[in-house]
């Protein structure tokens, strides 16, 4: 149980690409492209947040949750930025990743974005239903957080240190604002027939796009001649730690379908916070902020 | 035939509806339709370049020449600055002095500002040979636009914008330039100049001549010429009063993220609430919007994150944030650090 507040602000983190190699988990292209999956949804995915966030702000009514939800916002712009700066890196080593990010993009600015409705009931409810939907996601968010964090596996398997300080200061500020998403979706709504219907929707979507992406990746990575892979794949790396296991993922799912779940009961802040405390990419941000409020 | 009537009236009055709409669409205040939302996704920031620090060099007293090598640079035009990022995190704007087709390096001048805010200080003595340095850009707020002749007014440093553009005129281009400084030991690339320029430049240095004279340059400066000044303050508001009627004015600030005078008070008109607020110093805008609008989003307020992009309906900006784009920037601004330019700025909220 763990229930301590801390307050929410974005970090104005920069990463640079140029030693990172195409496989970055080196000689397994299997997961480096498992989790360069990210790097395909989040940029999209992310913006998406905020800009529904934005049209939930005027609904809120607590001051405390309001300014959580404007520091969400804040680290979700930059972690859809960051993210967003991989892609020219894949493209330069010869694997363009536009055809996919093209598809994830139609999905959440056509099929997620704001359809033409009549203000009022309509507009509303779809608005609560996307609220919902990336409490859902959140949690997702949060459980692949905590997990890089404490992935050892990664650091003895000798993986890019750049890539793996994107992927934790990223899963930090992930662990770090896990409530805000669930809170915000309780105070506007809070019913549990939607939290439901919205968890098995963002959870199908996110199966379909990941395994989808998985398999664009390894298709089209130009070093692999004859790429073989499957779920059983998934399975293994995740008994080796390289990847979240299939079992942790599954305890997951009863957790959040609980009726007395609150994220702040799950994982921990204190690994979050020490790692924040400690990423290169958040001490440089840190470093950087008097400056940008002198320029300011 | 009754029927025959009928129809033609209906289409007489078809026709008619058609041509009224058609005329009463285009005056409609609705039509164009008003911008969409941005797109959910697909912006990336502007990327960052690490390069390489080959040189630093004193060409001036108090100035230091820097060669940046990398490879495959964007090109620039002349006019063009680069926003160098300090070891020490700071962020400052440089001219780029060299030449416009050389993709392998950038070449930049820092003059040391005694009491300035320490970017200049960093430049001078923390920056060595050898070291890595990030750099975004190259921006162009300054470029050389088409005119029958050309004036140009240099005051110190200043000189480092107007240098490629002076290499880029065509031959037979009219053009002079006047570069003005403290002393002539403080005043760089003057042998350069004296090459390229000839009788067409007038160097003058405080310590000897004292002021220039604005007034005989300016004697024959006529409609079509364009000016272009880049230099301290009182040089530029001195240039700004003599120009004459027709001629076109262009002007470099040095230090584009931080007027001298500091912070000014100015106006915003929030076009769609219908009311002004007033923007003391100090106060950014974003907080001056959000006394009216409290559920306006924002959050990093350092111009970052991008939540609160707005677009700009009228007015001149002073963006001072690192993520719009030169294409964004021409129609939208960070409320949170960018400021008005003049006294009045116009959003669309």
């Amino acid at each position: 149980m763990e229930s301590e507040r801390v307050p929410l602000k974005a970090r104005n983190v920069s990463f640079s690409w140029e030693d990172t190699p195409l496989h970055w988990v080196p000689g397994d292209p299997f997961t480096t492209h498992t989790i360069n999956v990210l790097h395909l949804l989040l940029p999209a995915g992310e913006r998406w947040f905020v800009h529904v966030y934005k049209q939930a702000l005027p609904l809120i009514e607590d001051e405390r949750l309001r300014a959580d939800v404007i520091g969400f916002i804040g680290q979700e712009a930059v972690h859809s930025q960051s993210h967003d700066e991989v892609l020219p890196h894949l493209r330069e080593q010869g694997l363009d990743p536009t055809p996919y990010t093209a598809q994830v993009d139609w999905f959440f600015e056509k099929l997620l974005g704001d359809r033409t409705l009549p203000p009022g009931r309509a507009r509303r409810w779809w608005l609560l239903e996307r609220v919902a939907l990336i409490a859902a996601i959140e949690h997702y968010t949060a459980f692949l957080g905590d997990w890089v964090l404490g992935a050892a596996e990664l650091d003895r398997r000798g993986a890019d240190p750049t890539m793996l300080d994107l992927l934790r200061w990223h899963g930090a500020e992930e662990v770090e604002h896990r409530s805000v998403a669930f809170d915000l979706f309780q105070h506007l709504d809070g019913s549990y027939r939607r939290r439901a219907r919205t968890w098995a929707t963002a959870f199908t979507a996110l199966v379909f796009l990941w395994q989808r992406g998985v398999r664009f990746f390894m298709e089209n990575d130009p070093t692999l001649t004859a790429p073989k892979y499957s779920v059983k794949d998934f399975h293994d790396r995740g008994r080796q730690g390289v990847l979240p296991s299939t079992g942790a993922m599954l305890r997951s799912i009863p957790r959040y379908l609980g009726r007395g779940y609150h994220p702040s009961h799950e994982f921990s802040t204190a690994q979050a916070v020490a790692y924040l405390e400690a990423s290169p990419a958040a001490l440089a941000a840190e470093r950087a902020e008097p400056s940008a409020r002198e320029a300011a | 035939m009754p029927m025959l009537r009928t129809v033609a009236v209906v289409a007489g009055a078809a026709l008619l509806t058609r041509r009224a709409l058609r005329r009463r669409v285009r005056t409609s205040p609705l039509w164009p339709l008003p911008a969409l939302d941005p797109p959910v996704s697909g912006r990336p920031r502007a990327r960052a370049l690490r390069l390489l620090l080959t040189a630093h060099e004193t060409i001036a007293d108090g100035v230091v020449r820097l060669r940046l090598e990398g490879d495959g640079l964007p090109r620039w035009t002349p006019g063009a600055h680069l926003d160098l990022v300090l070891p020490s995190g700071l962020v400052r704007q440089y001219s780029l002095c060299g030449d416009p087709g050389d993709t392998s390096s950038y070449t930049i001048a820092a003059r040391l500002v005694e009491d300035g805010r320490g970017g200049s200080r960093e430049v001078h003595e923390q920056l060595t040979e050898g070291m890595e340095l990030e750099v975004r850009g190259p921006r162009n707020r300054f470029p050389l636009a088409e005119a029958q002749s050309y004036v140009f007014v240099a005051g110190g440093i200043g000189i480092t914008p107007v240098l490629p553009m002076l290499r880029a005129l065509p031959a037979h281009a009219e053009w002079r330039l006047l570069y003005c400084g403290r002393t002539r030991a403080s005043m760089p690339f003057l042998a350069e100049l004296g090459e390229l320029a000839g009788d067409r430049l007038t160097v003058v240095a405080e310590d000897e001549e004292g002021r220039p004279d604005l007034d005989a340059l300016f004697a024959d400066v006529t409609a079509g010429t364009a000016v272009y000044c880049c230099g301290p303050g009182g040089l530029m508001d001195a240039v700004a009063e003599r120009m004459p009627e027709g001629a076109a004015l262009h002007l470099e600030r040095f230090a584009p993220g931080a007027p001298a005078d500091g912070d000014a008070a100015f106006e915003v008109e929030l076009r769609r609430t219908g009311r002004t607020v007033a923007v003391p110093a100090g106060t950014s805008v974003l907080a001056a919007v959000r006394r009216e609008l409290p559920d306006l989003a924002y959050s990093c307020e350092q111009g970052f994150c991008g939540t609160c992009q707005q677009r700009v309906l009228a007015g001149e900006v002073e963006h001072r944030d690192e993520l719009l784009t030169d294409a964004e920037r021409a129609d939208s601004m960070l409320i949170c650090v960018s400021r008005a330019r003049g006294g009045r700025l116009v959003l669309d909220l």
